[in-house]
């Protein structure tokens, strides 16, 4: 017992001590160190509806890394060169509770660069066509803020808020809004409506380490080692809404993470991680 | 071929400039341009690293970009820290340990958009202006060049009205007007250098970069892989003007600019075996 405890110590150490070093060995061996393979995913996990205070909530598990996303609808006048057109804002929140790479203070880097591919995930592919938040044109239109906080971070942060702020936002219901034009004022009725989702993306992303294995779904540990990121974005029929790739690969590593996406996609049961 | 609303093909490409810029404050500098689309871009380094960003087995690599007017926001950052990825594959940062290599961009080329003030075509000159401004410094070891252009998915009735059916078609290097009238697109980068692992087979062609997209639909494996060879072919065209740029350099009186420049990359493909070597020594 007490050399299985000082072993562990001695394993730790050296995965603090020569990181990528420790991954190799792994790697060698055709396993992960959290003993998955290396196209395995980690269990996912939505509940939705869970924050009585906002308009939609969910709750997002994908191994350890857990994300809380809420929902709240306000009105707002509409921009004069889109006066038809409300706003969607999404914002990941990386607090220093959530892992001790995150140190408090303004948003770090990271947190930023998520928060903008999130944007660019939920407004560049047209998720919610901004034209269905119009109340009146020119005059009144909702505004949804859509801010997700990781409560524990363990790597593969987009995937997770992502989800979360989909299923964040088909949970969401908003109040029925009349303009009314000789007050100026917005009225909202008790009757409330669910958000009109033109599509439900879902993300997968892969790691490259020593620019051979392709990781699925990379843990906060395997992130800095990685050479290459990939993530593939797939609306609820399993068609290709997104790709990226940042850093050096062959050509046939794209290709290959879209069909793994695909397969996990099935495996999820195409969009139905969004039914619940 | 649907001739587009400047008269261009499909695959034909604005014209090209690439010019060493002479910043008298910075190591290195140049500019380039699709047509009107410009970028600036800057290098400093190695120079002295603060030291909370020091890293001890090799160089910190600093992108900045500077948006034409107003402070940078949440684009500007993560556009920073991509293109910082994109880079970073080409330099060798272990010759140089706990100094700093500072690289900042300037659009030239005010933006109609003030909601997606960074198209495709503006981050595709944002990355050949700074491998440029990278070859022109020379003291930042390199161990490939990289070239990026721009390709866009645009309905085909837009260009041609005769055809009954619209369908997709992929153009190379958009203007910013026709991505904004996209159904979506994308940057591709590609790292020209030659393989460490079989020299006889000359300067190859890798992709570093893209973030492919359809704003509206769907698309698939043989758009992505039909877009990939486009941007290919362009990126070809961007590096033979590199080279273009770097020969004008030589010509012109200072001389000693290029020619450490070629040097440099000379010296960069020697030097990639060490760097397997340092990192087996751990």
């Amino acid at each position: 017992m007490a050399e299985t405890k000082t072993d562990n110590l001695k394993a730790q150490i050296f995965q603090r001590l020569h990181p990528r070093i420790y991954l190799e060995r792994f790697i060698a061996e055709n396993v992960r160190p959290d003993e998955r393979e290396f196209d395995d995913w980690r269990d996912l996990s939505v509940i939705v509806g869970s924050v009585s205070t906002a308009d939609g909530s969910a709750l997002v598990r994908l191994g350890k890394t857990t994300i809380v996303c809420g929902v709240k609808a306000e009105i707002a006048e509409p921009e004069l060169d889109r006066p038809e057109e409300g706003f969607l804002v999404p914002n990941l929140d990386l607090p220093a509770l959530c892992s001790p790479k995150f140190k408090p203070g303004p948003p770090s880097e990271e947190a930023q660069v998520l928060s903008d591919r999130l944007n660019d995930a939920l407004i560049a592919s047209d998720v919610l066509p901004l034209s269905s938040l119009c109340i009146q044109p020119g005059k009144s239109v909702w505004v949804l803020y859509v801010d997700a906080t990781c409560i524990n971070y363990d790597g593969n942060a987009f995937d997770a808020a992502l989800i979360a702020m989909v299923a964040a936002l088909k949970n969401a219901t908003i109040p029925k809004a009349t303009f009314k034009e000789d007050t100026g004022r917005t009225l909202c009725s008790r009757t409330r409506t669910p958000l009109s989702l033109a599509r439900l993306p879902s993300a997968y992303s892969f790691g490259i380490f020593n620019s051979t294995h392709i990781l699925a779904d990379p843990t906060s540990f395997e992130e800095p080692l990685l050479d290459t990121t990939l993530s593939v974005v797939l609306d609820e029929d399993g068609e290709l809404v997104s790709a990226s790739q940042v850093g050096v690969a062959g050509e046939d590593a794209l290709p290959t993470c879209i069909a793994r996406a695909k397969q996990r996609h099935q495996t999820l049961g195409g969009g139905k991680i969004y039914l619940s | 071929m649907a001739p587009r609303a400047d008269g261009r093909s499909v695959s034909e490409m604005r014209s090209l400039t690439g010019i060493f810029e002479r910043l008298d404050r910075v190591d290195g500098s140049a500019s380039f341009g699709f047509g009107e689309t410009k970028a600036l871009a800057s290098v400093s380094g190695p120079i002295e690293v603060r030291l909370a960003v020091e890293q001890p087995s090799k160089a910190t690599f600093e992108v900045t970009l500077r948006p034409l007017s107003g402070i940078p926001g949440t684009e500007s950052k993560s556009l920073s820290a991509s293109l910082r990825s994109v880079l970073a594959p080409s330099l060798i940062l272990t010759r140089n340990p706990r100094t700093l290599v500072q690289l900042v961009f300037q659009s030239l080329t005010p933006s109609h958009s003030t909601h997606s003030p960074f198209y495709p075509s503006l981050v595709a000159s944002f990355i050949n202006a700074s491998t440029l401004a990278l070859l022109s410094v020379g003291s930042v070891p390199m161990s490939g060049v990289v070239c990026a252009v721009a390709v866009a998915r645009i309905r085909s009735s837009d260009l041609n009205t005769s055809q009954p059916a619209p369908t997709l078609t992929l153009v190379l290097d958009p203007t910013e007007d026709e991505s904004l009238a996209s159904e979506g697109g994308g940057c591709f980068a590609f790292i020209f250098a030659s393989d460490p692992a079989d020299a006889g087979t000359g300067v190859v062609a890798k992709l570093v970069w893209t973030d492919w997209k359809a704003a509206k639909g769907t698309f698939d494996e043989g758009e992505l892989s039909r877009a990939t060879q486009l941007a290919k072919v362009g990126a070809e065209r961007v590096r033979e003007k590199m080279k273009d740029s770097v020969r004008s350099l030589d010509g012109s009186s200072d001389t000693s600019t290029t020619l450490k420049a070629e040097d440099n990359q000379k010296e960069a493909m020697e030097v990639e075996e060490d760097v397997d070597d340092a990192k087996m020594e751990i």
